[in-house]
């Protein structure tokens, strides 16, 4: 007997609380819409897929291989953002450039984004600004693992 | 015997020697370019300077010889700061391109400039444009950019190899290394030029780009591909948790010791290491065998044929082709076991044909450990096949790893004839197919052991590498060999180990006692 009322003095008090927020919340959206400026302002809510949130300018996001001015990778392959990654997500094999003064370039650049905890260390360890973390993208999820294997042709799009 | 001071710390060292070695032989540290413990010291990198008490200038480490009583300070700050002056000078005409250098992480420059620079430099003016990919021998490229003029290069072919292929051609700040008109570096010992660059002015092609120096684990082993016994460095890559890599061994370094190699290896040891990785068999095979067969099915297998001939008195139709790839202990355990126990008699070796030696280090014998062979009492002379052949029943065969110089053509025609053929095999090979069972073997860099070199130095060594799948070394097949057969088992049941078989190798013959 005494465990319900408990009970049901405990969704009074929720529902109490849920109609003093909506009416605060209602009382500054009203002011705002009166324009009436005022210090606190009302709950704001992100109609997520179709209204997207602005992205931070140092917002680390999708990878993406800078190019030279020639279209080459800027990446000269020389693998600190293979040893200073934590999760070994990113693979480098270097080759020969028939430029002498490249000499070496990146054969194959792979980075497994489903391993990836994005920390941003290669973008710090990179001596060439060749990997920046800055597109912007935050959907790049997929159904099969595989797919998340970037290579350097996606990379460098 | 000289009283000398350095840092304060009271040294006794013989008259005579230089103040960098006595640095050294106490443990400590002189930062140095051109210096090289095999050269006679040149004194023109100008980093090894530290300050003698009563002395007006800094004095060079490597080259100045120590006076009883001399005061000697390697830390302070006018010490310090010439270092660092030095450094910026050096670095005035280096490129500092050290993410696409091979020598990054293990160069000297790198080091000191970690260690005592870290300043900003004060030349203004641009630095020199240089040739930076010039062939200079079969192995080696040559980056003039790179080079700080130690001569280190210069001297090694002057005062080791005594070919004289490098110079120093123009002078002051036109001055670099170069061969002369277009007559490249061809020595059998060219590779040691480009790990003694202090920096990466000589880089390897075979190293090219291939991996960088922090991700090689190096391993101490000894060179197998003559029978100097070289000590060396095999330096493998792990790989990484998600991507695999197409092979383990990337590189072969020179391990110094003065009784057999000195601080050198020949070309030959160095870059011939592809077996190492390449065709290896992994797994064991059996004719007509259903699924896959484990290594105790198998040695019980074998035990069982080798019994089945012992008891019946026809241990004599064993047949033992050997070759001397095999460590000391494997040869005392086959002794024991095939020519103590099972008393046969038909062994014979089988091992590539002899090549041009040259006179520094490499011999002519191109297998490992023919003396130790030699040492356990067997008879290296090659046999009469055509008598070896008659009346084989079971045969066993050592494989070699290095199978292009071996003569298979005497086996393949008599393997016909008999009834079981077993071999031991490091790689996958055509003549394979022609025996029953194919056992995989651990090679030399992936076990331990002993090995006896040409001149009868006996050389300890452990494994350097893992073993590839089932590959396993031949010693400890040869123990559960013998307790499975039983004819002595309580002698090989005190073998749990290689130490212990080694021991009881000491114990037996007083030849391999002395270890060097």
């Amino acid at each position: 007997m005494i465990k319900a009322l408990g009970n049901f003095i405990a969704i009074i008090k929720g529902s109490l609380l849920t109609t003093r927020h909506f009416m605060v919340n209602m009382w500054f959206h009203t002011l705002k819409l009166l324009r009436i400026k005022t210090k606190r302002k009302g709950a704001v809510t992100i109609q997520y897929p179709e209204e997207k949130r602005e992205i931070a300018s140092r917002h680390r996001s999708l990878h993406r291989l800078l190019k030279r001015d020639d279209g080459k990778p800027r990446c000269v392959a020389c693998m600190l953002c293979v040893t200073v990654c934590p999760s070994e997500c990113i693979f480098v094999e270097a080759t020969e450039d028939p430029d002498p003064e490249i000499q070496k370039s990146p054969s194959s650049f792979i980075i497994d984004l489903s391993r990836c905890c994005f920390c941003g260390f290669c973008v710090e360890a990179c001596p060439e600004d060749a990997i920046r973390m800055d597109t912007g993208q935050i959907e790049f999820a997929e159904y099969t693992r595989d797919r998340l294997i970037y290579d350097l042709e996606k990379l460098t799009e | 015997m000289a009283k000398i001071y350095i840092d304060e710390r009271e040294l006794e060292v013989a008259e005579g020697t230089t103040i960098l070695k006595a640095a050294e032989s106490a443990g400590l540290q002189i930062p140095h370019l051109c210096y090289h413990k095999a050269f006679i010291p040149e004194g023109s990198c100008r980093m090894c300077l530290v300050e003698i008490e009563g002395l007006p200038k800094l004095e060079l480490a490597c080259s100045t010889q120590v006076r009883d009583g001399m005061k000697i300070t390697t830390t302070s700050e006018s010490v310090v700061e010439a270092r660092k002056g030095v450094l910026e000078c050096l670095l005035a005409e280096h490129p500092i391109d050290c993410p696409i250098c091979d020598k990054a992480g293990e160069c000297k420059l790198q080091d000191y400039y970690d260690e005592y620079g870290l300043f900003d430099s004060e030349f203004d003016e641009n630095k020199e444009k240089r040739q930076k990919r010039i062939e200079i021998g079969k192995n080696l490229l040559h980056d003039q950019e790179r080079c700080v003029l130690c001569r280190r290069c210069v001297r090694f072919l002057g005062e080791v190899t005594k070919t004289h292929e490098l110079g120093v051609f123009q002078r002051g700040v036109r001055a670099e290394v170069s061969i002369y008109d277009g007559i490249l570096v061809d020595n059998n010992y060219s590779g040691n030029l480009a790990e003694i660059c202090p920096v990466g002015a000589i880089t390897d092609k075979d190293f090219r780009f291939k991996a960088r120096t922090w991700f090689l684990q190096s391993r101490e082993s000894i060179c197998p591909l003559c029978s100097r016994g070289c000590n060396i460095y095999v330096e493998s890559h792990q790989g990484f948790s998600r991507f695999s890599l197409p092979k383990r061994v990337y590189r072969i370094r020179t391990r110094e010791n003065q009784m057999i190699n000195g601080f050198w290896i020949c070309d030959k040891g160095r870059y011939d290491y592809a077996y190492l990785d390449q065709e290896r068999l992994d797994e064991i095979r059996m004719r007509n065998s259903q699924g896959s067969v484990t290594w105790p099915e198998i040695t019980s297998h074998i035990a069982g044929e080798i019994g089945r001939l012992y008891h019946m008195k026809r241990a004599a139709h064993i047949g033992l082709i050997l070759q001397t790839w095999l460590t000391n202990e494997e040869f005392f355990l086959l002794d024991k076991i095939f020519r103590n126990d099972v008393n046969i008699d038909k062994i014979s070796f089988l091992d590539p044909a002899e090549e041009a030696s040259d006179d520094f280090l490499l011999t002519s014998e191109r297998t490992p450990n023919k003396r130790g062979a030699k040492e356990l009492g067997f008879d290296l002379q090659p046999a009469d096949w055509k008598k070896f052949f008659e009346d084989v029943d079971l045969l066993f065969v050592f494989a070699s790893p290095i199978q292009d110089g071996l003569d298979v053509g005497p086996l393949k025609e008599a393997l016909e004839k008999i009834d079981t053929k077993i071999l031991f095999a490091t790689h996958n090979h055509e003549i394979n197919s022609s025996f029953d069972i194919v056992l995989p073997m651990s090679l030399i860099a992936e076990k331990g052991g002993s090995l006896t070199n040409i001149v009868g130095s006996v050389q300890n060594f452990s494994p350097a590498l893992d073993a590839p799948g089932e590959c396993r070394p031949a010693w400890q097949f040869f123990i559960e060999l013998a307790k499975k057969l039983a004819i002595n088992f309580d002698f090989y049941n005190q073998f749990s180990s290689m130490d212990d078989v080694r021991e009881m190798m000491k114990k037996e013959n007083p030849f391999f006692r002395e270890v060097h």
